[in-house]
């Protein structure tokens, strides 16, 4: 499995913000992706985007409902069309099969096109292990397997790196002289791929979505490089989280629609693949062997808990990456694994252990854009507030978003303000304490409080009050609502 | 269909897997959609009376429809070309080659191609043309090697989407998936009559043909909407990454 950073997301959220060039990147991309999205849904009306939305995630609901159901029926017909369906419990698993299958083979070059699954299993480091020379084709992951990175956004994977960064790159690792034209270094890409994609006996790919009906798998992509990698090699394993199966064919269409949209405001990708098994007998290309890897490695933990069930209805465009003032600020990485932004504040504990990720459900304001630009309407917000609840209440240390002493300190704090006699003591004290320590009503900035000291050091700590209010309310103002009635 | 081969299935057996599921979702037995879900209900007939239905529509509409695709097309980026007229159409597509210097074609073996005078045209403007097929000693690597070649891919298509601007290929003989993909310029050559209105369209003849084929779907299906594109570089739009730069359609009829 991929690394996992989630604990040190504070840290890295304050590195990302004092890191000039991401932010560069990261306003240079600003509102495009939403401004792309919002012109595409008037042109179909906010009326028929809120129907699709409906009957997308009524689709959803019914296929989680009964994934038991359709994973089998997906089984018998990716079967029955000549390809094999493998099952894995977790990413070991996962990348054990992939790799027994390219063993078996012989294969030495694999194309890759981009999959997030295969990054949250870390696919690309196995495959290398048994001597597999593995290329990503995509530009956006290609980029960022060159320099040795991982993806910062579900769709545009090399997002946070600027045009300057990506052509001393190429010029580093390709030997290309340096340009600032972009589509220079696009074909830069597709020359260096071109024999890649020729060489390759091994084509892996992701799914967006998986037909039961007719065990069809679906790419979606723009650069055309998807559709190569699943008909150029003899072998072609695609590899996927279980929670993508549909019914029916025929409900790729409201899927067709609302994905594109929302991901970067097409009406439709360029390439929309879908693939049923190897090549049939009658055709004149194709892979000879057709893999599926349908993946757990955690999912299970989302579908059992009715709570964070729907998360599992994402469907990976990354409308709510785009619209979240916090991503916006401070990019994908700091999040800290592979899913970054609100949907990966959710997926992302389920996946690594909450107790590894408990600053991610922290990391959004609860505005709610997330939810209002999701095309399945997943409640992104609710989850999050769901999950920040169960850390503050899980009895494990280790899980707990407190310490032990401030989970005591809070306890006494109630205790205090439900004791009036007892408040009104220790407000005295206080006052006497804190006299050579404030200044103009706030208590001195260098004065380090226990248990507080992390709140106060961006904000000012009042200090009491010389008087409070129950003793004005005694001495002027009892009795004053009776007068004026 | 393919022989069967014997690979073992790896991982974990399916059914310990299934019932990791189903003990997820709260359940210790299968359990299914009851009813069934709607889509998986629909039989043969149902299926062909929507297909009727479909028909019924288009050829309504057809007009209307054939405007409508003309946008989203060139929204897409196509280059549109309408045409009643075969003559026209192959003069279009030897133009094309010429514009490019383009000495060589490679083209599928569709049924559209059998009504066009297009592989005399192009030989005698000296522009050679490697056809999918049909040569059965004819490799699979040399084949490809010729579509590497060559400066334009020309294919038929099996649809045409009105609500998208794509084109729609399904597998058959003599069709390589990389002439519309690895050449530089794609073109391809679309009959009106297989004009449809919607995505539901395309899915719902699919299903028919898949339910009359005895459960085959073929092994793939192919919506091809504009040149190949990225903007994964600072979110700027660059054409022609892995696919072609320049797409071209004769709408034809």
């Amino acid at each position: 499995m991929a690394e996992v950073k989630t604990q040190d997301f504070v840290a890295a959220s304050g590195a990302a913000i004092e890191d000039a060039t991401l932010q560069r990147a990261l306003r240079q991309v600003g509102g495009g992706f939403n401004e792309a999205r919002l012109e595409a849904i008037e042109e179909v009306s906010w009326e028929a985007w809120e129907q699709w939305r409906e009957e997308a995630r009524r689709i959803k609901v019914h296929a989680l409902e009964h994934l038991d159901y359709y994973l089998e029926l997906l089984y018998e017909q990716v079967t029955k069309a000549g390809g094999q369906v493998h099952f894995a419990r977790d990413a070991a698993q996962a990348n054990a099969i992939v790799a027994e299958i390219a063993q078996a083979r012989g294969v030495k070059v694999a194309t890759k096109s981009k999959s997030m699954v295969s990054e949250e299993l870390d696919l690309n480091k196995t495959l290398e292990s048994v001597g597999v020379d593995v290329f990503e084709t995509d530009l956006g992951e290609y980029i960022i397997q060159l320099a040795e990175e991982t993806p910062s956004h579900l769709v545009a994977p090399a997002l946070h790196k600027t045009k300057e960064q990506v052509s001393e790159l190429f010029h580093e690792k390709l030997g290309v002289p340096l340009t600032d034209d972009i589509e220079e270094m696009a074909r830069v890409a597709r020359e260096a791929l071109r024999s890649r994609f020729l060489a390759a006996d091994l084509g892996i790919s992701g799914a967006n979505f998986l037909v039961a009906e007719t065990g069809t798998l679906v790419i979606i992509t723009n650069e055309g490089n998807g559709r190569l990698c699943t008909s150029a090699p003899k072998i072609h394993i695609g590899i996927t989280g279980m929670e993508k199966v549909i019914p029916s064919l025929q409900d790729l269409s409201i899927f067709l629609r609302l994905l594109p949209r929302s991901a970067t405001g097409q009406r439709l990708t360029s390439y929309v693949s879908m693939v049923t098994g190897p090549r049939r007998n009658e055709d004149e290309d194709g892979p000879e062997e057709f893999h599926l890897v349908l993946v757990d490695n955690g999912r299970s933990r989302l579908l059992a808990d009715p709570e964070l069930r729907e998360a599992l209805y994402c469907i990976r465009c990354g409308a709510c990456l785009n619209i979240c003032p916090v991503y916006g600020k401070i990019g994908g990485h700091a999040y800290g694994w592979v899913y970054p932004g609100p949907i990966g504040a959710i997926v992302s504990p389920a996946l690594v252990g909450l107790k590894d990720a408990k600053d991610l459900p922290h990391a959004s304001s609860l505005c709610g854009a997330c939810r209002e630009v999701c095309p399945i309407k997943i409640n992104i917000p609710r989850m999050l507030l769901h999950l920040r609840h169960r850390l503050a209440e899980s009895p494990s240390d280790a899980e707990n978003s407190s310490t032990l002493i401030e989970r005591q300190a809070a306890k006494g704090y109630t205790w205090l303000m439900s004791n009036p006699a007892a408040l009104s003591a220790a407000s005295k004290v206080g006052r006497m304490v804190q006299k050579p320590f404030s200044s103009e009503g706030k208590v001195a900035k260098k004065v380090s409080l226990p248990l507080v000291s992390q709140w106060t050091a961006a904000r000012d700590l009042p200090t009491l009050a010389r008087r409070s209010f129950r003793q004005i309310w005694a001495d002027e103002l009892e009795g004053e609502s009776e007068t004026r009635g | 269909m393919v022989e069967k081969q014997n690979v073992k299935s790896l991982g974990i057996p399916k059914n310990d897997f299934l019932a990791h599921v189903r003990r997820s979702l709260g359940r210790s037995d299968r359990l299914d959609p009851s009813p069934p879900y709607h889509r998986l209900a629909e039989d043969l007939a149902v299926l062909e009376e929507h297909a009727a239905e479909i028909r019924r529509r288009l050829e309504d509409k057809r007009s209307h429809l054939l405007d409508q695709f003309a946008e989203t097309a060139r929204l897409r980026s196509w280059n549109l070309f309408r045409t009643t007229n075969a003559e026209d159409a192959v003069g279009y597509a030897v133009e094309l080659a010429r514009n490019h210097s383009i000495s060589q074609i490679a083209r599928s073996d569709q049924s559209v191609f059998s009504e066009l005078p297009l592989d005399s045209a192009l030989q005698s403007s000296g522009i050679e043309c490697v056809t999918v097929l049909q040569d059965e000693a004819s490799s699979r690597e040399r084949l490809r090697s010729q579509i590497i070649e060559s400066g334009l891919g020309m294919t038929g298509a099996d649809y045409a989407v009105a609500e998208t601007g794509s084109v729609v290929v399904v597998p058959r003989r003599g069709l390589s998936r990389l002439v519309s993909l690895v050449p530089p310029v794609h073109l391809a050559i679309v009959r009106i009559e297989d004009l449809v209105e919607s995505l539901d369209d395309v899915f719902l003849l699919r299903r028919l043909e898949y339910y009359r084929n005895g459960e085959e779907m073929g092994s793939y299906l192919n919506f091809i909407t504009g040149p190949s594109r990225t903007a994964d570089i600072e979110m700027k739009l660059v054409v022609g990454v892995h696919g072609p730069k320049e797409v071209h359609l004769i709408l034809l009829g």
